[in-house]
């Protein structure tokens, strides 16, 4: 096992430059998601960290060794592909077992260790089959395999869920989970999937446009983002963010909506300056109802309503903006009816005017 | 005015067969439109194809010169093919045509696999269709000229061959490997009866190879720039990429050429005619194979029964080779086992 770490990675296809001077630690063991939107570089990053690619400028360094000029065998990793990469001509055993048989170790070795590795991903019955006579969970499983089977320093997943289902998607993301909790390898996990990165991963790291914008626990990049690009990235449905005015003193920061409605909450140290800002609001956190004496009150009219069982989504005209409301308790409400709604100060968030997700 | 019911029969009655009749025609017509815009190709396939196919079955168990007409043909039963089979030369001309096949057949591929792997995973888009095209060129240009060329390129006193081969005699560094070849100039590529089949060989391996190439290219073209991704991250170096997953993945490919290459090769005959100057296969028909021979037997000493009875045989021969190939290749190389 090792840890990872970045120095300054950069990356330019041509005049493009994609990575923009990356910094992070990964600590030995952990579980660490790179999520981002398409192009945002985070497949050319874990390309990079497997040798596929080679950086512009900038160190990889894995067990605290700098590998930029390592190859992907002398690296030590593994890696699962999105499309699996299964080799077709080999069976599910063989595929299993090629980069040990390529690594030379005796036939009796291999045998034994892609037999461990299958008992662990229940592929026992499947070892004698060809990759196409299985089924998307079970390849994907495969993929898994083979990259379990070497005893690798770390693993790397690209995207390994997104050509399953839903419900497949739901179910190997607890066996990733689950596979994690036995074999503690360090583990970074690429994917567009928020859900799937807050769900597995120890920490998250947000890349956009070639930029890590925030690293942390999945909790903490949803109470506490970084900027409006992480807010809105980060929870479903996404965060609402309502243009206003900042006004703030050394206690409390007042903001003024385009409607002229105004919300007020507890100064930060990470608010803006006054002026122009982005109040964001996640869907969750607006609440159907006048609320006590402390909270902010708003009135808008209902525009829609998606029922989806558990609750309801509403899109209320709010400060002169579309906004998604949560409502959990199923409250019967109409198309077209004004109702109040309020906000607790403390789940305010106030951001630079500027980029979200 | 009121119609009486007997009006209305009798008005049936009457439209009732022309009515029938119209619907028959109609019908008759919808049958018939599909086979006239197909009947093009059934006319030309009946013509050029099934008849000269059944013609050959017919004249093969009959004697006849066709100078001396159709009412010349006498029916000889089995005669055409046991004389053929008893004839030195067919068995002189199959071990020729099986010789050059092999080995003319087997350096087509060896050469093609390699060079469009390289094409494919060295060379980006518009630099590989120029080599592509390039080396596709010599198929398309027509065999008599080519075999022209190489006549000519095989002349032993005036030939670029022998002349080259001289050239690097006295070249400081090549001479010490071509020493020998002044004493045995000049060579007769074409009239030594040991050099002719591999010198029809060359010509045949020159001019195939680049067809092979642009089969195998489309090949490793289709094989997922993922998997050698994958490859590298198990650890497989530039040949090992190669040999366990670029070649195994290109295998319907290389079971389609090599089924081609079996058929054609067996088939061989522009190269040799020329070759040879149309001399009944060169000396001691070293260059002979089964088409020339036939071709020999029908136009030259005008048996067509004969020849008609060697068709068929060659075609036996071929059908059994390409069976083997299949009988041996076929799952694997039709991606079966995939």
């Amino acid at each position: 096992m090792a840890g990872v770490e970045l120095r300054n990675l950069r990356k330019s296809f041509g005049k493009v430059e994609v990575l923009k001077g990356l910094d992070l630690k990964v600590e030995d063991g952990e579980f660490v998601a790179l999520v981002g939107p398409s192009g945002c570089g985070k497949s050319t990053l874990l390309r990079i960290l497997a040798g596929l690619e080679e950086e512009t400028a900038g160190d990889v360094l894995i067990g605290g060794e700098v590998v930029n000029d390592l190859s992907p065998r002398e690296r030590n990793i593994a890696m699962v592909f999105q499309s699996y990469a299964l080799y077709p001509h080999m069976t599910v055993a063989e595929n299993m077992g090629f980069n040990l048989k390529i690594s030379s170790k005796p036939k009796a070795e291999i045998k034994a260790r892609v037999q461990e590795t299958a008992e662990i991903l229940d592929l026992v019955h499947l070892l004698d089959r060809k990759p196409s006579q299985l089924s998307g969970g079970q390849r994907q499983r495969v993929a898994m395999g083979r990259a379990l089977v070497r005893n690798p320093d770390v693993f790397l997943f690209d995207e390994p869920l997104s050509n399953l289902d839903a419900k497949l998607r739901v179910q190997m993301r607890e066996e990733i989970k689950r596979l994690h909790h036995k074999v503690r390898t360090t583990k970074i996990y690429v994917t567009h999937d928020q859900i799937e990165a807050m769900t597995l991963a120890d920490r998250v790291v947000i890349l956009d446009r070639g930029i890590i914008q925030q690293v942390g626990t999945p909790t903490e990049l949803y109470r506490n983002p970084a900027n409006a690009f992480v807010a809105g990235f980060i929870g479903s449905p996404a965060m609402n963010f309502l243009p206003g005015m900042l006004q703030s003193d050394s206690d409390t920061a007042r903001i003024e909506l385009e409607d002229g409605s105004v919300l007020t909450a507890p100064r930060k140290p990470n608010h803006p300056r006054d002026g122009k800002v982005l109040l964001g609001l996640r869907p969750e956190h607006i609440m159907l109802g006048e609320g006590t004496g402390t909270s902010n009150a708003l009135t808008g009219r209902i525009d829609l309503i998606e029922p989806t069982g558990a609750q309801n989504h509403l899109r209320i005209k709010l400060g002169g903006q579309s906004t998604t409301v949560v409502d959990n308790n199923l409250t019967e409400v109409e198309l077209g009816q004004n109702v109040a709604v309020h906000v607790d100060p403390d789940k305010i968030h106030i951001f630079e005017a500027g980029n979200t997700a | 005015m009121s119609i009486t019911g007997s009006q209305i029969d009798g008005v049936a009655v009457a439209t009732a067969p022309a009515a029938r009749k119209r619907r028959l025609s109609k019908s008759l017509k919808k049958r018939l439109i599909p086979w006239l815009f197909i009947s093009p190709f059934i006319i030309l396939f009946l013509t050029f194809t099934l008849f000269p196919m059944l013609f050959s079955v017919y004249l093969s168990v009959h004697e006849w010169n066709p100078v001396a007409g159709l009412s010349s043909m006498e029916y000889v039963g089995l005669a055409n093919y046991q004389l053929t089979l008893t004839d030195p030369w067919l068995w002189q001309s199959l071990y020729n045509t099986v010789w050059l096949a092999v080995v003319s057949g087997v350096p087509q591929h060896l050469l093609a696999i390699p060079v469009a792997y390289l094409l494919v995973t060295g060379l980006r888009g518009g630099l590989r269709h120029f080599y592509t095209a390039f080396m596709f060129i010599p198929y398309i240009t027509s065999t008599v000229a080519v075999s022209l060329i190489f006549f000519s390129i095989y002349s032993a006193n005036s030939g670029i061959l022998n002349q080259m081969l001289l050239g690097l005699s006295d070249m400081p560094v090549f001479s010490w490997f071509f020493s020998w070849v002044p004493d045995v100039m000049p060579i007769r590529w074409l009239t030594s009866s040991d050099l002719l089949k591999p010198s029809i060989a060359m010509v045949v391996i020159w001019k195939y190879t680049g067809f092979n190439i642009v089969v195998y290219s489309a090949g490793f073209l289709t094989v997922s720039r993922d998997l050698y991704d994958a490859a590298r991250v198990d650890g497989c170096n530039r040949w090992q990429q190669f040999w366990h997953v670029a070649l195994p993945m290109i295998r319907p490919f290389v079971f389609f050429a090599v089924t081609l290459t079996i058929i054609g090769n067996l088939q061989l005959f522009e190269e040799p005619f020329v070759l040879t100057q149309a001399q009944s296969g060169g000396v001691a028909q070293a260059g002979l194979t089964a088409s020339y021979y036939l071709y020999l037997v029908g136009w030259q000493w005008l048996e067509m029964g004969s020849a008609a009875a060697i068709s068929w045989i060659l075609f036996l021969f071929i059908a059994i080779a390409t069976s083997v190939h299949f009988y041996f290749n076929g799952r694997k190389g039709l991606g079966e086992d995939r």
